[in-house]
């Protein structure tokens, strides 16, 4: 046990308090005031074989009849696009003015020492970890 | 002896004798978390009465694959909750109020009690999950169960609290030595 977890434990043992009387008559007299819950949750009955054979049939003809209705539905005409009265819209042109990064050998250095850090920071908090709990 | 179990059964069938002998040994700990998580005293013990009246009334749902303690704190904490949620008060706030209850249990010491410091410096959940591992001595497993959180998060969590509380700790004994030598 370490210090911490020793303090910790000393500390909360000094937090001082019991359950007076009163409480107590409280708590007995809601708990004689009350019944427990007796309801479990109601169990769901499995349906018949029959029921999903005839809940199936009924899906599959629905989608027939839907699909019948639809395709039997004459045809809306469509109206003829109006003419482009509009002139295009003109598109502001952007001028970038990036350059390609070329990473240089220390950046790479700095990038491979970075994750190397992660690493360690990383390997470190798991050990900590395996060490304490 | 009694058992749990058997005590669990009887109160299952609606005798407050065998659920009152159940959670005897409980109470005292649930009130003194309950009262580092509260405004009031009072507020501590009315969270300790509903989370008693609750744990009788719902028993029927209580799952045996829980320790009986660990559902208790689930149903302490959801009630500290609604408790927080009504008063509308940061409990954080209340680490220097005079009517900080955990200030007037404490026994007079020449230091802080560490969870008070707890209190101020940690989240409401990490300051649980600290306080039911070393005061309630419970397991990451428990711990995380009661929270309903992962145990890698807990034992993360569990983690961060100890560093922060460290560097207190830390820091109190710089700041004494500091004094002892002028």
């Amino acid at each position: 046990m370490d210090k911490l977890a020793n303090q910790l434990r000393d500390d909360a043992e000094k937090i001082e308090c019991t359950i007076s009387s009163e409480l107590d008559e409280r708590i007995q007299a809601s708990l004689q005031g009350i019944k427990p819950d007796p309801r479990q949750r109601p169990r769901r009955e499995s349906k018949s074989f029959a029921f999903w054979w005839a809940s199936s049939l009924t899906g599959v003809a629905a989608t027939f009849v839907i699909i019948a209705v639809v395709n039997l539905q004459a045809p809306e005409p469509v109206p003829a696009p109006a003419a482009a009265t509009l002139p295009p819209p003109v598109l502001p042109t952007i001028r970038w003015q990036a350059e390609t990064a070329v990473l240089t050998s220390p950046l790479e250095q700095e990038i491979e020492n970075l994750q190397s850090d992660l690493k360690k920071a990383e390997d470190a908090v798991r050990q900590d970890i395996d060490r304490l709990f | 002896m009694t058992s749990e179990a058997s005590l669990i059964e009887a109160a299952k069938k609606g005798s407050v004798t065998a659920f009152t002998e159940l959670v005897r040994n409980h109470r005292e700990g649930l009130l003194r978390f309950l009262l580092t998580r509260s405004s009031s005293f009072a507020d501590a013990e009315d969270a300790l009465q509903d989370t008693l009246i609750n744990a009788y009334r719902y028993l029927h749902s209580y799952d045996s694959r829980w320790r009986f303690s660990t559902w208790l704190y689930r149903i302490a904490i959801n009630n500290v909750a609604r408790l927080k949620s009504v008063d509308t008060v940061e409990l954080g706030d209340l680490g220097d109020e005079e009517s900080d209850p955990l200030r007037h249990c404490i026994a007079a010491s020449d230091r802080e009690n560490l969870w008070q410091c707890a209190r101020r410096r940690l989240s409401d959940e990490v300051y649980t999950a600290m306080w039911l591992r070393y005061a309630e001595d419970m397991s990451v497993n428990d711990i995380s169960a009661v929270l309903e959180r992962s145990i890698s998060w807990t034992k993360v969590n569990l983690l961060r609290g100890r560093k922060t509380l460290d560097a207190e700790l830390n820091k109190n004994a710089t700041d004494d030595k500091s004094k002892a030598y002028g």
